[in-house]
């Protein structure tokens, strides 16, 4: 390999340059949205879907030039943007600064499931307007589209900053941001700036799905995800709100990501992509444009905790409750068993996200990589290193308690959004490692073979001894959690949630009690992962997915943050129900995203309520 | 689309009517389909669909068990294909079960079809450990370990190649390919410049081609599926580079053309599955499913409505029980198959062996039949 070869260096920069231009367009609106509303939006992907696929019906069925099918996009984006802002956000003010963001997660949920369930999941074709000429540059070549989107971007980041910095209503924006409340007294119309705002950054990420799609010459529902997730990453470099910043970090992660490729391989793209954000966040939070050393724009608490009395049970009732369930397998209904384990096991994930969100109040994204250590870790002891099941579940606990406390530790002093980031990186790059160090988790090709649940030789394969074992397990962890949650420890959680100044300045160290949450849920997380690992006998690197992240995240905030008993409902109904409903298959994560939106909306203590 | 999907949904739901009303006359002879209906994977089940129908309407007419089917939703997720596995398993009625699509769904659910002593038919799943899940796990998936050595030959004796670079789908699927084209390749006495894997999803390849680019092969070997071999190939061209490019069957889909454009004209690729393969079973395939479905069908297609052609050969010559079925798939022989010819399941493996290849070649904006000697 010519690696060192000075033009192969000049390709790879120019291809770091190409696809870093690509992702600025989406950096630039998150980062105007951030600047505005202090927000994350994490629907930002989904309205780049919207636009991709509004240009590609505009071309399709009206036939429609270059120039008239922006306008049609610049127009439908900007209505879903002000959509978003009027119906998913402005409601919201006033809520605790987690809520919104939250609620872009709904939002982007219904977006692309919308988008799907009109579009199909098919891939498209988007016909190529834009005229088909290449300049030679170096060993490869760029097109007038690249050149166009480079124009778009710098254009967009242009306009923006003089606007912001120069212009009336420019300056009733950056008011806004910096206290939305002092810029009202001063009659600034604060929801219109939202509003235009939404609108323009809306705007900008459709045209950019249009572009993108027109590039790849290939547009699907499921880009999405991928879109938000290197928009927020360029605006992390950049720093957050820096709308010239957003240009530079994107170019910097598409420089990161072709040298990568250069230095150690195709598969590792990604892997780099996320290390760049973790060490962004850790050592540069505001960027690396920012010169100062202002602090991050967040409050010091405000988690997503509605005050609201828990919902009390009385003992006997949740007695009677366990019993039942006990003697459920009594009805000889094994595909009800099967359910019900699935969500005793998935009632162990939300109990380990409930303690973290809930009452410690860390909003994690990535909470399903804690299955997937878990699973991994057992399925490996069990398999390469020949160990009992009923030692390798208890041990897979023990180092996801250990390795999940250890990965999100250095995130330790981050709050609010941060955090929410920075797990959701962690959760890829877990995914990413096991792919790739196929030396121990066997890469791509999964975990096969994986033994059978069985304890002291007594085989709990069938569907009655998966269902006790994931019952009798989830009984202990919970009844364990209730009584953390009563004692000392639990108080200092509650604490270190509600005001960490106050609880630092009474000699609560923050982050060794973070780590002790963290290695509780980990444990819980790892046993539920290990288990699962057992019953399903082949898992890999998709096994436990971002979308599981979203949808423990959901059973959390149904049953009501930090709330024991409501984690386990909130699973219970959030697995059970789907399956009552087959019929609605099709419209489940829409149903999903709802959920989560109307509860954010209307009742953010959750059905039981927080504790 | 959304039409189709539509119809889709109503057959399901004519199906379930169906259904009920006929289990009233007599216990009908099931199989159950777990698959992708909704989720990221729909739209292969929705072509499950229309090849099982198509099948079931031709063979049922003559044969003395007719056969119905119950397609369940999974939307490829393990965690729903194995309480669906639950169901089937407590279904008495259901003597086979066909699916799941991909392989994490199928093989969460094989421990539970292995107990319940139900054939799990994975027509899909080229996983090589998905029929090590025990004896009941039977697949007609097209097995990498004769579809590689078959697209290595190509480059290397049809299209003279030494040096070949090889760009992959970093999956299950996609490194077990890539291992077995790059054992394939060696003993054929060629070299595998680089292997680079790709993540699904991933639109920009332009340095992952600079790295091939940079290892001098004399041929570029594609282990992806149509989509993203469309967006390999345009930058492929943006890039200039000069090789000749092959790749597996799954890139043979009509998608392949409507998302590469004038770009895949030159791709070398083999397919198990051709519509103008001049072979009887094929002809009279593809005449039926275009006259029924009014669009030309694809490998997927094929693959589906061979599976149910076999699942009613099988109720029909072995009887309409499980175990019935768990012997005769161990002997069945001489199905008409559309892919293979005939079917024969290997009784070590639990797959079946010799799949027909045609080459065939991307010629002005058509797949076509490649000619030796012919300038690509």
């Amino acid at each position: 390999m010519n690696a060192s070869d000075l033009g192969a260096w000049f390709d790879y920069t120019v291809n770091g340059f190409v696809i870093g231009n690509i992702y600025a367009l989406l950096a630039v609106g998150l980062a105007l949205i951030y600047g505005v509303s202090n927000l994350v939006n994490f629907a930002h992907g989904s309205v780049y879907v919207v636009g991709a696929y509004i240009g590609w019906a505009a071309i399709t069925y009206l036939g429609t030039p270059l120039p008239l099918t922006i306008l049609c996009v610049v127009v439908a984006c900007a209505l879903v943007g002000i959509g978003i802002e009027r119906l998913g956000l402005r409601p919201l003010h006033g809520s605790s600064r987690i809520a919104p963001l939250l609620s872009t997660i709904g939002i982007g949920l219904v977006l692309d499931q919308v988008v799907q369930l009109v579009f199909s999941p098919d891939p498209r074709a988007v016909p190529m307007q834009v005229p088909e000429w290449r300049i030679q540059l170096g060993g490869g070549t760029i097109g007038a589209l690249d050149l166009l989107i480079a124009a778009i971007g710098l254009i967009a980041a242009g306009v923006l900053y003089f606007f912001l910095r120069f212009t009336k209503l420019g300056w009733a924006v950056r008011a806004t941001a910096q206290d939305s409340d002092a810029a009202q007294q001063m009659g600034v119309d604060v929801n219109r700036v939202n509003m235009v705002v939404f609108a323009i950054a809306s705007a900008l990420s459709g045209i950019s799905g249009l572009l993108v799609g027109m590039y790849y010459n290939q547009i699907n529902p499921a880009m999405s995800f991928e879109a938000t997730l290197k928009g927020i990453v360029s605006l992390i470099i950049g720093g957050l709100g820096n709308v010239p910043g957003a240009i530079g970090g994107s170019l910097i992660l598409g420089l990161t990501e072709s040298y990568g490729i250069a230095l150690f391989g195709t598969s590792y793209r990604n892997l780099f992509a996320f290390v760049l954000l973790i060490v962004m966040l850790l050592f540069r939070p505001n960027g690396l444009f920012e010169r100062g050393r202002r602090l991050p724009p967040e409050p010091l608490t405000g988690t997503f905790i509605a005050r609201a009395r828990p919902l009390h049970v009385p003992r006997w009732v949740m007695a009677a409750v366990i019993v039942f369930a006990a003697l459920l397998p009594l009805t000889g209904n094994s595909y009800l068993l099967q359910v019900g384990a699935n969500s005793a096991l998935y009632a162990m994930l939300a109990l380990s996200l409930t303690l973290v969100a809930g009452t410690v109040g860390q909003i994690s994204l990535g909470h399903a990589a804690l299955l997937a250590i878990g699973g991994y870790a057992s399925g490996l002891l069990a398999l390469d290193g020949g160990w009992p099941v009923a030692v390798a579940i208890p041990a897979a606990g023990l180092i996801t308690a250990a390795l999940g406390t250890a990965l999100v530790f250095p995130a330790f002093r981050l709050t609010g959004h941060y955090v929410s980031i920075a797990t959701l990186g962690i959760g890829e790059i877990v995914a990413l490692v096991i792919l790739n160090w196929t030396g121990l988790t066997h890469g791509a090709v999964g975990l096969g073979g994986i033994p059978p649940l069985e304890v002291l030789g007594v085989d709990l394969g069938s569907v009655e001894g998966t269902y006790w074992l994931s019952l009798a397990v989830l009984v202990l962890l919970a009844l364990l959690q209730v009584r953390l949650l009563n004692s000392h420890l639990g108080r200092s959680w509650r604490a270190i949630r509600d005001d960490s100044v106050a609880a630092r300045s009474y000699g609560v160290s923050g982050d060794r009690y973070k780590a002790l949450a963290f290695a509780y849920g980990g444990f819980a997380a790892g046993i539920s992962g290990a288990i699962t690992a057992h019953v399903y006998s082949y898992i890999n690197h998709e096994t436990f997915n971002a979308p599981i992240s979203i949808l423990a995240l959901t059973m959390v905030i149904l049953g009501g943050l930090g709330n024991v008993t409501g984690a386990v409902l909130g699973a219970t109904l959030l697995i059970a129900l789907p399956e009552a409903f087959r019929m609605l298959a099709e419209y489940r994560i829409l149903i999903y995203g709802l959920v989560l939106l109307l509860l954010i909306r209307f009742r953010p203590q959750g059905v039981m309520g927080t504790v | 689309m959304m039409l189709s999907r539509r119809a889709a949904l109503a057959g399901a739901v004519a199906t379930g009517a169906a259904l009920r009303r006929s289990a009233r006359a007599a216990d009908p002879v099931l199989v159950g389909i777990s698959g992708p209906l909704t989720g990221p994977n729909a739209q292969y089940g929705a072509q499950w669909k229309d090849s099982f129908d198509l099948a079931l309407s031709e063979v049922n007419p003559t044969a003395k068990y007719p056969l119905q089917y119950v397609f369940e939703d999974s939307q490829s997720d393990p965690r729903q294909s194995v309480a669906i596995a639950q169901k089937f398993v407590n279904d008495s009625r259901i003597v086979m079960e066909l699916g799941d699509f991909s392989s994490p769904a199928s093989m969460a659910a094989s421990p539970i079809y292995q107990r319940g002593k139900l054939v799990q038919f994975g027509f899909t799943n080229s996983h090589p450990d998905f029929t090590k899940g025990g004896d009941y796990m039977w697949s007609s998936s097209i097995s990498q370990a004769e579809e590689q050595p078959g697209l290595a030959d190509f480059a290397i004796s049809g299209l003279g190649r030494r040096k070949i670079g090889v760009i992959h789908l970093n999956t299950d699927w996609g490194v077990t390919s890539k291992n077995l084209f790059v054992a394939a390749a060696k003993a054929k006495g060629a070299e595998v410049t680089a292997a680079e894997g790709f993540l699904p999803n991933e639109r920009d390849f332009r340095s992952t081609l600079v790295r091939i680019r940079d290892s001098n092969p004399d041929c570029i070997a594609l282990l992806a599926y149509y989509a993203d071999a469309a967006t390999i190939v345009r930058q492929i061209r943006t890039l200039a580079l000069p090789q000749p490019i092959v790749a597996v069957s799954s890139v043979y889909s009509p998608k392949l053309i409507e998302l590469g454009g004038e770009a895949v004209n030159g791709v070398h690729l083999i397919t198990t599955f051709f519509p103008d393969e001049p072979r009887a079973e094929v002809q009279r395939f593809v005449k039926a499913f275009t006259e029924k479905y009014n669009r030309a069908p694809d490998t997927f297609n094929a693959t589906a409505y061979d599976t149910m052609v076999l699942a009613s050969t099988l109720v029909n010559r072995y009887g309409p029980t499980r175990a019935a079925i768990r012997d005769g798939i161990a002997k069945v022989d001489d199905v008409p198959s559309v892919i293979f010819g005939k079917i024969k399941f290997d009784p070590q493996t639990r797959r079946v062996a010799g799949a027909q290849y045609k080459r065939l070649i991307v010629k002005d904006g058509r797949f076509q039949m490649w000619q030796p000697g012919a300038p690509s």
